[in-house]
């Protein structure tokens, strides 16, 4: 673990019963990066995100959080006094009202941001005396976006904290923590299978599928790397078996042959030349395609 | 602020219990005048029987006013009402809070789950506590209105052996709360197996030994010596629930 680190998980895995929600997990978030954790509903990011709070125990790995063990109860308790945490479920006190909310969760906190309290309190527009039942989901996350951004947390992590709301309150809501980052030094670590919001603000992305690892790296890293190479031949497309690396799917059409590499696509070019190709083309892809595509190849 | 939630959590609850206990408690004391009109008449009751004995012991009892405070509250209605507002005061925790939301929320806090579960069991012991004493107390007070009186120690010792007894029911809602992420099987669980033990001391005659009669101070009303043993053995069982209870809590995946 290095101090540069906010999240490493070694080889982690949870199981409920005979389900691995999580299969050998190695994950490695730098402090003071925006990173998108992004994957199918039901990949294993929740179960993720819980195992990171202590919400979970692992069945075997290593996770630490903040240079701390996430698994054992003390350290436990001092990620989660250094870390802000907006579930999925936008779950609150529903018998309290915004202010007791504050209240509640401030005392906790001993490095609450009062300034931010009045700010964000007024750019989100929340009704101090406004009874959390009676909120819309909308405002549920504002009001969880303000407890979670005036903790004074190093870390702040969104499990998919624009699940359910309209375009409008999407967009409200990631500039909100965009601008929040900008001005405070933390690390942010959000799960989404909203491809375009992660594109919008991460600067490092993890793909997760079936609880495995399927892609990680830095976003324009990722974007430079992978490439689409597709091939046309005369004749129907041969079965090529590539030895360059970084081939990450290739798919026959008759003629056409698409090789998805993340890696090396001027080798991968010079073996497919030697097939007599009469033509190749080799463009960037987008972040969507490369999750489409490394989700596909991993069913 | 952990406490402010608890109490915001289980508020209703116990105010409705506290109305109910207090309705009881004070019908007891009103409807005495027109019991003891009736025991002018000596009724004839055929004693061969268990049920036969147990009415001729009643109104035996009822003759005194501590005698039918004692037969006809905290023997007869109390042992129902008290065992269910004990289990209502266990039931749910961190867990329930799935139910109406916010459990998630709870957990990101920076406590250890002994000291949320520790503060809900407190809080809910203290409300069991205060429930224990406020309605029996009601009857040295309100007793002077239909011209009898009932002693403070009395009500008291009737109080710590609600307490107790009520501590194990409460202990037991608990504990199942920490297992089941709803309010209504530890609340039906426990009341089923409340019953079970009640028809089993009926039917294996246990009941020296059971938590109702503890429950009922029956030791004390009848030899004026607080029930020792019964007190230590509920508060005892209750602290080993508890204590599985944090464990339970410890283990449980969220």
């Amino acid at each position: 673990m290095t101090d540069a680190l906010a999240i490493e998980t070694s080889d982690l895995r949870k199981h409920y019963g005979s389900t691995e929600a999580v299969r050998g997990l190695n994950l490695q978030v730098p402090a003071g990066s925006i990173f998108g954790f992004l994957g199918r509903s039901g990949a294993g990011k929740t179960t993720t995100i819980k195992l990171l709070l202590g919400m979970a125990r692992p069945t075997s790995g290593r996770v630490h959080v903040l240079g701390l063990p996430a698994d054992a109860p003390e350290p436990s308790v001092e990620i989660r006094r250094r870390t802000a945490f907006v579930s999925e479920d936008k779950d609150l006190y529903d018998s309290m009202t915004v202010a007791e909310m504050i209240r509640f969760t401030a005392a906790f906190f001993p490095r609450w941001r009062r300034d931010l309290e009045e700010r964000y309190l007024g750019t989100f527009e929340l009704p101090p005396d406004g009874r959390v039942k009676a909120l819309s989901r909308g405002t549920r996350t504002k009001l969880l976006l303000l407890l979670a951004l005036c903790r004074g947390a190093e870390l702040l992590i969104l499990d998919e904290p624009t699940s359910g709301l309209d375009p409008a309150m999407t967009e409200e809501v990631l500039q909100a923590i965009v601008g929040h980052v900008a001005s405070e030094a933390l690390t942010v670590f959000f799960s989404s299978h909203q491809i375009a919001e992660v594109d919008q603000i991460a600067d490092r992305i993890a793909i997760i599928d079936r609880g495995r690892l399927v892609v990680s790296g830095g976003l324009e890293d990722l974007r430079e790397n992978y490439r689409r190479i597709q091939f046309v031949f005369a004749d129907d497309a041969p079965e090529p078996a590539f030895r360059a690396p970084g081939v990450v799917r290739v798919r026959r059409e008759r003629r056409v042959l698409t090789v998805l590499s993340s890696a090396g696509a001027e080798q991968i070019v010079g073996e497919a030349r030697a097939l007599n190709p009469v033509s190749v083309d080799v463009v960037p892809v987008t972040l969507k395609e490369i999750f489409l595509e490394t989700v596909a190849a991993e069913n | 602020m952990l406490w402010y939630k608890a109490w915001l959590d289980t508020r209703w609850r116990f105010l409705v219990c506290m109305g109910l206990l207090l309705i009881s408690a004070l019908g007891v004391v009103f409807t005495y005048p027109q019991v003891a009109k009736v025991m002018t008449v000596e009724p004839s009751v055929d004693t061969s029987r268990e049920i036969g004995r147990r009415i001729k012991e009643g109104i035996e009892l009822s003759r005194t006013y501590r005698g039918y405070v004692w037969s006809q509250w905290f023997r007869q209605n109390l042992p129902q009402i008290w065992t269910i507002v004990a289990v209502l005061a266990g039931s749910g925790s961190v867990l329930a809070q799935g139910m109406r939301g916010g459990a998630l929320f709870t957990l990101s806090m920076p406590a250890s789950r002994t000291r949320l579960l520790g503060v809900r069991a407190a809080a809910g012991l203290g409300e069991l506590f205060v429930l224990a004493v406020v309605p029996p107390l009601v009857l040295p007070l309100a007793s002077p209105a239909v011209g009898a009186s009932y002693a403070v120690a009395d009500a008291l010792v009737h109080s710590a052996c609600l307490f107790a007894a009520g501590t194990v029911w409460f202990s037991v809602a608990f504990l199942l709360s920490t297992s089941f992420d709803d309010l209504w099987r530890p609340l039906l669980i426990t009341l089923a197996a409340a019953m079970v033990l009640a028809v089993c001391e009926q039917v294996f005659r246990i009941s020296r030994y059971s938590v109702f009669t503890v429950m009922t101070g029956e030791v004390y009303f009848r030899t004026g010596q607080p029930p020792w043993l019964g007190l230590l053995a509920s508060f005892a069982a209750s602290a080993a629930m508890l204590y599985v209870a944090t464990i339970n809590m410890a283990r449980r995946d969220f």
